[in-house]
């Protein structure tokens, strides 16, 4: 589902990654870990498009995402779920609109977004709570709203970077309890993380970055 | 499946939730406009002026005294048998002077003095309408001249100079236009930047799971037609007014008369060319400002 072929990814003179050469299969269950500033963002960054490598080639879900340009990055996107340590709600939208948005930008009509919305919000525990904002959840509850739109498409790869990161023992722990139920439904699922209590209480394959190369795996 | 219902969706709420930016852009735009169309008006009306004034051309060919009268009207009647005219009117020496001191009466002293034969008898030619142009009417007075005549006059040369300084006049307001038109784009851009720039967290995501371009620039784009509607209508909207209230006043006081005798309105043409205009512009600020976010999006 993802390979990574001697990427290279460099900021001027500053290597973020060298060198790196992975496979993650259909539906695996992944880590990425390492310190600060060791290229794990960088490397999620690399896979949903933000950026491209220097060098390397860099495959998603079949998908050259070393040679995208802009009119072909959109439909990569629609096939990535991404999680992120700070959310990304849009504050001035409500759950629903929040969550339905993944389905909004692909044409989806407004009655099958209902309830498609219905659905993935009962699956992430946040039935009745559509016309919320954002504000008015708890950090818990707008990491599931972040994982609801990112699952609502049924992408083949997810990818989350630091998802528990803002979140106490208990709501990191209901998080990623969402994202196995999602890997065991054939999701492939890269989480960049630190968090060692969370990596043994869900054991995984893990991905260790350190200076931005590939350490072990 | 369609995006059009969620892109009209996104772009009415849009215009309303940024209702005073909008309005600011289409003040802009109608500023713009109301400069355009007030320079448009003079023109159209200077236009019509010069017209009239070229349908308007006589050609004045003045006796040499010694020439004898039956002479003067057998060329009068060889200038009529001319294709070229439509009129030809002999004007005695005695109908001229009667004229001269009607016209103006502080010279009728003079002209008792000066005696006789100070004001030659003449020719007014009157040409064909579609015989007026510059070039036409001078090749035609070239033609007359000859030895019966003292001297040609006719008054499109200073129509011609006229006609320089309306081009000149044009010239300068397609240059000023263009500059205005320029900076209220840059106007529009910069307050569209600001709408933008208040919704980057939601266009962020939208970029983050999968919208394209198209998706995400479309609702800025109705957004700046109607702007640029809105601020073009109330463009037109002004220069009517002004048209009315002022130009009319002024109308009456010069006591002018031109074309058919009134300051005439933009015509329906130039009202569609400043709609088009104000979409144009309103589309182009949030272009401008929605390009802007894309390139610099992740």
């Amino acid at each position: 589902m993802i390979r990574l072929y001697h990427v290279h990814k460099a900021y001027g003179q500053v290597p973020a990654l060298d060198d790196v050469s992975f496979q993650l299969p259909k539906g695996e269950f992944c880590y990425v870990t390492g310190p600060s500033g060791a290229g794990k963002s960088t490397l999620l960054r690399l896979l949903y498009g933000a950026e491209l490598p220097s060098s390397g080639k860099l495959l998603v879900g079949g998908v050259d995402a070393s040679k995208l340009n802009g009119r072909q990055l959109p439909f990569l996107r629609r096939n990535i779920g991404v999680v992120f340590q700070d959310f990304k709600l849009i504050p001035s939208r409500n759950v629903h609109d929040n969550v339905g948005l993944a389905l909004e930008v692909l044409g989806t009509d407004r009655g099958q977004i209902d309830r498609r919305v219905r659905a993935v919000l009962h699956t992430v525990g946040l039935r009745g709570k559509e016309g919320r904002l954002p504000a008015a959840l708890s950090g818990g509850e707008q990491q599931r709203v972040a994982v609801a739109r990112a699952i609502i498409n049924d992408p083949a790869i997810i990818l989350a970077d630091e998802p528990t990161g803002n979140l106490d023992g208990a709501m990191a722990v209901e998080v990623m309890e969402i994202l196995r139920a999602v890997n065991l439904r054939g999701t492939t699922i890269l989480i960049a993380t630190h968090d060692a209590a969370l990596m043994n209480r869900f054991p995984a394959r893990r991905l260790h970055f350190q200076g931005g190369k590939l350490v072990s795996q | 499946m369609t995006t059009l219902p969620h892109v009209l969706r996104r772009a009415v709420r849009s215009l309303w939730e940024n209702l005073s930016l909008n309005l600011v852009a289409s003040g802009v735009i109608a500023a713009a406009l109301m400069l355009a169309g007030v320079y448009l008006t003079v023109i159209v009306n200077l236009e019509g002026m010069v017209s009239s004034w070229e349908r308007d051309v006589h050609v004045s060919a003045y006796f040499y005294s010694d020439v004898p009268v039956d002479r003067r009207f057998a060329i009068k009647d060889d200038i009529a048998r001319l294709s070229e005219v439509t009129d030809v009117r002999y004007i005695s020496e005695e109908a001229a002077r009667s004229y001269l001191a009607d016209k103006v009466p502080e010279v009728q002293d003079i002209l008792g003095e000066l005696g006789d034969g100070v004001l030659p008898a003449s020719l007014e030619i009157t040409l064909r309408e579609d015989f007026t142009g510059p070039a036409q009417v001078g090749g035609f007075a070239e033609q007359l001249k000859g030895p019966d005549f003292e001297d040609i006059d006719y008054g499109q040369e200073w129509v011609q100079r006229f006609n320089t300084f309306l081009s000149l006049l044009q010239a300068l307001g397609v240059a000023m236009g263009g500059l205005i038109l320029t900076a209220s784009v840059f106007l529009v851009a910069n307050a569209m930047h600001l709408v933008v720039y208040t919704r980057r967290p939601e266009l962020e995501t939208m970029k983050l799971v999968g919208a394209t371009w198209g998706f995400i620039s479309t609702p800025f784009l109705i957004e700046g037609a109607v702007q640029g509607l809105v601020g073009a209508g109330l463009a037109i909207a002004g220069v009517y007014g002004l048209h009315h209230f002022l130009l009319l006043r002024l109308q009456e006081t010069l006591q002018l008369t031109i074309g058919g005798g009134t300051l005439a309105f933009l015509p329906t043409a130039h009202l569609l060319g400043l709609l088009l205009a104000g979409v144009a512009l309103g589309i182009l600020g949030c272009l401008t400002a929605v390009r802007r976010f894309w390139t610099a999006a992740a």
